[in-house]
């Protein structure tokens, strides 16, 4: 475009009071001395930015060229303004594309070095996720940390997080999302609860498009490429049906020592056909499910993985007519197998090896590497096969699920590993992987008020084993204030927090006991002396009240309370102790687990007694063991601690902290960005019918305790030594308002 | 005295027998033991009692037992009349005296203070005392308590209290293995045998999802249920969405997955 074009198209983009300042913008950009390149850029740009988004947009993007340009260099200012144009059309508002400079100038303020990548990128993350999107997407890679690096390639779309983000496009579509209604379409179908997990972003990309199973865990795709996210929901469903069938059938693993890529795969494929049939028996509706997804067509050049799709969909789909010699061969070999026993698994290693032989006859080239299962809901063909123990290029499959497997494992219930799953009658199969000592159980989004959604599955949440104590010590201190211990259960023991109960024959009340008043007309009819008793209340008479205690461990809690020589933890851990020994006289359910943080790949979740587990000694030893270290991050434990009071079944569920700061980690330096993140848990708890309360020992606790927990369910304790003695009462006095 | 003839059953209940239960029940009836019927809700207790009390030829008084039952809604009370106040008795005080089988269903709604007024009735003495009229009616030799009882469904609160549990003999009950279901779903709903096996195999699915959702899977009597909208012309995935998965559930994660199932299924 030259200088000429470029005004007659800004005469018409830009109306007349316009103008000037247009003139001005790009003048300043001119004799600014970033080089033509920017200049002429601009100057062409602008008037397109300004017809798409309006003449103001335009003028505010030299501002950020201006910037962008002095921060990031020439180079990225070029990006900006292509990448400006891209934004201007996606925008629906001119509000929008403001915001995206906002943006820009945001990273380059921050990030300097990796603004190209976010401009080179950032159209195809806006395409997908949308302008609020792709904020979120833009705060999460800043937060990573300070390791440009890492940044960079999560920029560039090559880390993990960023293929993940993007694969999550739709909540619906996801397979986070779906999950929850694929777990229970699975134990439905087959009786089988086994862990499932999704395929880690950073797998091999052959993974990453197929499902698999192994190691007493499932892995599904995130999502299947090519297809709509209207059909993943079925596919997902199709692939499960699928897997399902061959842990009820496959019952022993194909040894596979010997074989080529070529004959696993095809014995793989008879072996799928086999196990679907023997499903369709038993759920012969399957059949619509699956079938839909083959679409395998008698033509194209006979090359072995179109014929091997046909042939799959020939021994699933008894209309499907193919003209082919080597795929009717195959549906007879199989048809005349399986007249004779379907049940057997030789069967598939009989054909499949026929077949594989026929396919080497015929010349044809089977590329193993680029083969990809056919079709698409099919797992990968290797959960059937035993390649022995020191395989090289195993491991990875195996360790896949193994790895997904400990974190749902863990996840299940309070923390005892469900008996029944895919490991349970599998002889061939690897043993499902114990849960070793600090392993993550369990991943949380975390709330980012800045772009007011969340950021999945953000926070890594583990349960390292609490090093023991001995006890002696906490039992000497009980011991001291006995007579607070005492007082104590008595407290507890008054309060009554259950549902309300009806009251009958009282001699007040608020309604007639309507038995009771008809018995005292009786009597008075009969001559006797009627009953007074004849009215009914409604009232709370029991305890009915389920609390889980945390207990914070930051490194803060190492510090002396003033004055005195406990430290915070050693206050609190008494405290805790006294309130625990109060509960388990009462029977009362609760739980203690302490929490610290390091980054949110490190949330500490150190689990000191469960709901269903005793307070014993080794309980005492372990809240006797409790160290401070690190920092504070609350909304993951929070999350964490409330799918343990979830399941509980008592009429009031209560999570307790006692904290003795402000939370913050190492690796946030936005001080509102934890307070906002724990509030949001707070909230989303409250909505699951739990209520948190939290003790602050804090003198400074205002500015943030209220935001997170809201004035009534805090207090604020300024004389930390007082806890011990007061910690019920607070207690209840929350619980009770 | 009232008579009873409302309370016989004249035609044979449909039973299918899935074990010995029959004979069990008839021996225990030698005796006049009282008989608990132990089992998921929906799997055929109840038909089960109506099915003996008609073999036995004896009549039958059901109570449905609720939370604010009081001894005297079994035993029965005074009321009020015109000329005065009359006793009337309660549904319980009727078996005992002219000989029936007093059928107490979910017994453990009641409140515990409530079951108490059988105790006298389910040991050897075979007595109830009507402390209100001074009376003590002595059990006719022909009257029997049946009661009911669904170890899942109740919360660990509500429990028969030790001493009531004792004094019964338990038959255990559970869903009929398929081909049996397939029968009574086409005997009760007048369903053909594909339609039958179909609602079978969805119920399987669903009670795989027992204590993984559902408290309790699709009972026999929902596929009947299911089976008699089929007879009525609606189709198949939409009368197992109104019998079945809308009832069994809110959640709807679960639901989804339930229709999965069914479809796959059907």
């Amino acid at each position: 475009m030259t200088m000429t074009e470029g005004r007659t198209g800004a005469a018409r983009s830009f109306p007349a009071e316009w103008q000037g300042r247009w003139s001005a913008a790009h003048a300043r950009i001119d004799q600014a001395g970033y080089g033509d390149l920017v200049a002429g850029a601009y100057r062409s740009a602008g008037p397109i930015v300004a017809a798409r988004a309006g003449p103001a947009e335009a003028i505010r993007l030299g501002e950020s060229v201006s910037f962008v340009a002095i921060r990031s260099g020439r180079r990225a200012a070029c990006l900006l303004i292509d990448a400006a144009l891209h934004a201007a059309e996606a925008a629906r508002h001119p509000s929008e594309l403001t915001s995206w400079l906002e943006l820009v100038d945001d990273i380059a303020r921050r990030a300097p070095k990796i603004l190209s990548a976010f401009l080179q990128n950032g159209s195809q993350v806006l395409d997908r996720l949308g302008f609020a999107g792709l904020a979120v997407f833009a705060r999460m890679g800043l937060d990573l940390g300070r390791d440009d690096a890492h940044r960079l390639a999560f920029f560039a779309l090559q880390s993990p997080e960023a293929r993940q983000l993007l694969e999550r496009q739709h909540p619906s579509a996801s397979l986070p999302g779906l999950l929850p209604g694929l777990k229970p379409y699975l134990r439905a179908l087959w009786a089988i609860s086994p862990p499932i997990v999704e395929t880690p972003g950073d797998a091999p990309e052959a993974m990453r498009r197929r499902a698999g199973f192994g190691g007493g865990g499932v892995r599904l795709p995130p999502s299947y490429a090519g297809f709509p996210a209207s059909d993943q929901k079925q596919l997902h469903r199709a692939t499960l049906a699928h897997i399902g069938a061959h842990h009820r059938f496959t019952r022993k693993k194909f040894p596979a020592t010997g074989l080529k890529p070529l004959q696993l795969a095809l014995v793989s494929l008879i072996e799928d056909a086999r196990v679907e049939r023997l499903a369709l028996c038993e759920m012969p509706g399957l059949f619509a499910l699956w079938r839909g997804f083959h679409v395998a067509r008698p033509e194209g050049a006979p090359v072995a993985i179109t014929l091997m799709a046909r042939l799959a969909r020939a021994l699933l789909d008894p209309s499907y007519e193919d003209p082919h010699g080597w795929v009717s061969k195959g549906r007879a070999l199989f048809e005349e197998a399986a007249a004779v026993d379907i049940g057997s698994q030789q069967l598939s290693r009989h054909v499949g090896g026929l077949l594989g032989n026929d396919i080497g006859q015929m010349r044809l080239q089977f590329d193993a590497k680029s083969y990809v299962v056919q079709p698409a809901y099919r797992d990968d063909g290797m959960g059937v096969w035993d390649f022995g123990d020191d395989n090289p290029e195993v491991p990875y499959e195996m360790q896949a699920p193994a790895e997904g497997a400990r974190l749902e494992q863990r996840e299940s219930d309070d923390g005892h590993p469900e008996p029944d799953t895919l490991s349970d009658d599998s002889s061939g199969r690897a043993a499902m992987v114990e849960a070793s000592e600090d392993v993550a159980v369990a991943r949380y989004p975390e709330f980012d008020y800045v772009t007011g959604r969340e950021r999945p599955d953000w926070c890594t949440v583990h349960e390292p084993a609490v090093p023991m104590a001995s006890p002696a010590a906490l039992h000497r201190a009980i011991e001291q204030r006995a007579d607070l211990a005492s007082r104590l259960t008595a407290i507890i023991k008054s309060s009554k927090v259950s549902r309300q109960q009806r009251v009958r024959r009282q001699a007040e009340g608020e309604c007639l006991d309507m038995d009771a008043a008809i018995e005292a007309v009786i009597a008075r009819r009969s001559g006797q002396v009627p009953e007074d008793r004849i009215y009914g209340r409604y009232e709370r008479r029991h305890r009915d009240l389920a609390i889980l205690v945390l207990i914070d461990t930051s490194a803060s809690t190492g510090e002396r309370v003033s004055g005195r020589s406990e430290t915070v933890l050693e206050t609190e851990r008494l405290a805790v102790a006294m309130l625990a020994k109060a509960m388990t006289e009462l029977g009362d359910p609760f739980a203690l687990a302490a929490f610290s943080s390091n980054t949110r790949d490190h949330i500490g979740y150190q689990r000191i007694k469960d709901f269903a587990g005793r307070y014993d000694i080794a309980a005492e030893g372990r809240l006797a063991g409790l160290q401070s270290h690190h920092s504070t991050r609350l909304g993951a434990v929070i999350r964490h601690a409330g799918k343990d009071l979830k399941r509980q079944l008592s009429y009031r569920r209560l999570l307790l902290i006692i904290t003795d700061g402000e939370p913050h980690d190492i690796d946030v330096d936005d001080r509102r960005y934890l307070v906002e993140d724990a509030r949001a848990a707070v909230h989303q708890l409250r909505n699951d019918g739990i209520d948190v309360f939290s003790i602050i020992l804090d003198s400074n606790a205002e500015s943030y305790a209220i935001r997170i927990f809201r004035r009534q369910n805090c207090v604020q304790l300024k004389s930390i030594e007082t806890l011990p003695e007061k910690l019920p009462g607070l207690l209840l006095r929350l619980a009770l308002q | 005295m009232t008579n009873l003839d409302a309370y016989r059953i004249a035609k044979e209940p449909f039973y299918r027998s899935v074990g010995g239960e029959v004979g069990l029940f008839e021996a225990a009836y030698r005796s006049r033991m009282p008989v608990m019927l132990k089992g998921p809700t929906g799997c055929g207790k109840t038909r089960f009692v109506e099915h003996m009390a008609w073999r036995l030829g004896r009549p039958l008084i059901t109570v449905s037992c609720h939370e604010d039952m009081t001894a005297s809604d079994l035993v029965g009370r005074y009321l009020l009349d015109a000329e005065g106040t009359v006793w009337h008795d309660g549904p319980l005080t009727l078996a005992v005296r002219q000989g029936a089988i007093c059928y107490l269903d979910e017994i453990v709604e009641a409140r515990q203070d409530t079951t108490v007024v059988i105790h006298s009735l389910t040991d050897d003495r075979r007595i109830l005392p009507l402390e209100k009229k001074n009376e003590v009616v002595k059990a006719h030799p022909d009257f029997q308590v049946v009661i009911s009882y669904n170890p899942g469904y109740q919360s660990v609160l509500k429990d028969l209290k030790e001493s009531t549990k004792q004094r019964f003999a338990a038959i255990p009950f559970d869903y009929p293995e398929a081909a049996g279901e397939a029968e009574i779903v086409m005997r009760e709903a007048g369903a053909d045998k594909s339609t039958a096996e179909a609602l079978v195999r969805i119920g399987a699915r669903s009670r795989n999802l027992k204590g993984r959702g559902l408290d309790e899977g699709a009972s026999t009597r929902m596929l009947v249920n299911a089976a008699l909208l089929v007879a009525a012309g609606v189709p198949i995935m939409e009368a197992c969405q109104v019998a079945l998965v809308i009832p069994i559930t809110d959640d709807d994660d679960l639901r989804d997955a339930l229709t999965g199932a069914i479809a796959a299924c059907v």
